[in-house]
């Protein structure tokens, strides 16, 4: 498996077409656990969905990092960037590769 | 000699800073605690690092504010009388976390808002002072620059004055690294 990081609008997914065009693609990582926390699903439950949903099949998994702003006000929002963080640390160990992508420039750091 | 590590929340930069202090051969470890533990978050944020740093050998000092006060907290558990097998011979090792708690206890410290310059040039002294009597101190700071949000005057006071701090404390350290979903990338150094 293959892990996409970067801040939003960074080109994440021109990158991975253009480099793994016959992967499949499970993109907007960080919106898929929102919405598994905004259902009440925990950190580990996410993680073995995210986990059942890639074992078959080379697999490129694309998330927005979000942890890099001010603390936000609502708690549920903390949650969401802690869990978020704590998923993709999970996936990233696991990863074969992990890149950064900043300004269309993916940076392997895996 | 200063090691700075940055990284966003939940970026797997605490688990990083404890490796890495883990792995120097200092018999002393120190961490060097700057939240104020003042609701149930902060308590359960708390408890969650303690038992991560369990078994690391770490020695927990609280300070969350004038870190400098730690050198004379280290020195009296330093002392032979402390430990009777005086095991705390040796060189030590600070881990501080995490600056960005530090600035925001002492810019807005007394109910009072700090000007930047000020804060920065507190803390910075307060720093230094640590780093003028310590063999390594390792200090974990927090990206919080990258959501393009508008904040009030106060907000953008602490912004600016973690900054110049960052970036001071960046200038001054042997080694940046800045963690990625857990993956630490070594920008200076």
């Amino acid at each position: 498996m293959i892990l996409i990081v970067g801040g939003s609008c960074q080109g994440k997914t021109d990158f991975a077409r253009k480099n793994f065009p016959n992967a499949k693609y499970f993109n907007q990582l960080h919106l898929f656990i929102r919405k598994r926390l905004e259902n009440g699903k925990e950190q580990a439950e996410i993680l073995s969905e995210i986990k059942e949903e890639i074992s078959e099949g080379p697999w490129v998994l694309i998330s927005d990092e979000i942890g890099n702003g001010v603390v936000p006000i609502e708690l549920f929002e903390r949650q969401w960037r802690e869990v978020t963080g704590r998923i993709l640390i999970s996936l990233a160990k696991e990863a074969t590769e992990v890149y950064k992508v900043v300004c269309g420039i993916g940076m392997k750091i895996k | 000699m200063i090691i700075f590590i940055y990284g966003g929340s939940g970026s797997g930069k605490s688990e990083f800073a404890e490796d890495y202090v883990c792995a120097t051969p200092f018999d002393n470890r120190f961490y060097l605690a700057t939240m104020n533990s003042y609701d149930s978050e902060s308590k359960l944020r708390i408890k969650k690092h303690r038992n991560q740093r369990k078994g690391k050998g770490f020695i927990t000092l609280e300070h969350p504010m004038d870190v400098d006060e730690a050198l004379a907290e280290i020195d009296r558990i330093k002392a032979p009388e402390f430990f009777t097998n005086n095991s705390l011979e040796g060189g030590c090792i600070v881990l501080l976390e995490c600056m960005s708690n530090l600035v925001a206890n002492e810019m807005f410290r007394d109910g009072l808002i700090m000007d930047e310059t000020s804060c920065a040039r507190k803390v910075l002294h307060d720093i230094s002072r640590l780093n003028d009597s310590l063999e390594t101190l390792v200090i974990v700071s927090n990206d919080i620059y990258e959501d393009g949000g508008q904040y009030d005057i106060g907000t953008k006071a602490y912004l600016k004055a973690l900054g110049m701090i960052n970036r001071r404390i960046a200038q001054m350290a042997e080694e940046v690294y800045e963690v990625v979903v857990g993956i630490p990338i070594k920008i200076k150094g």
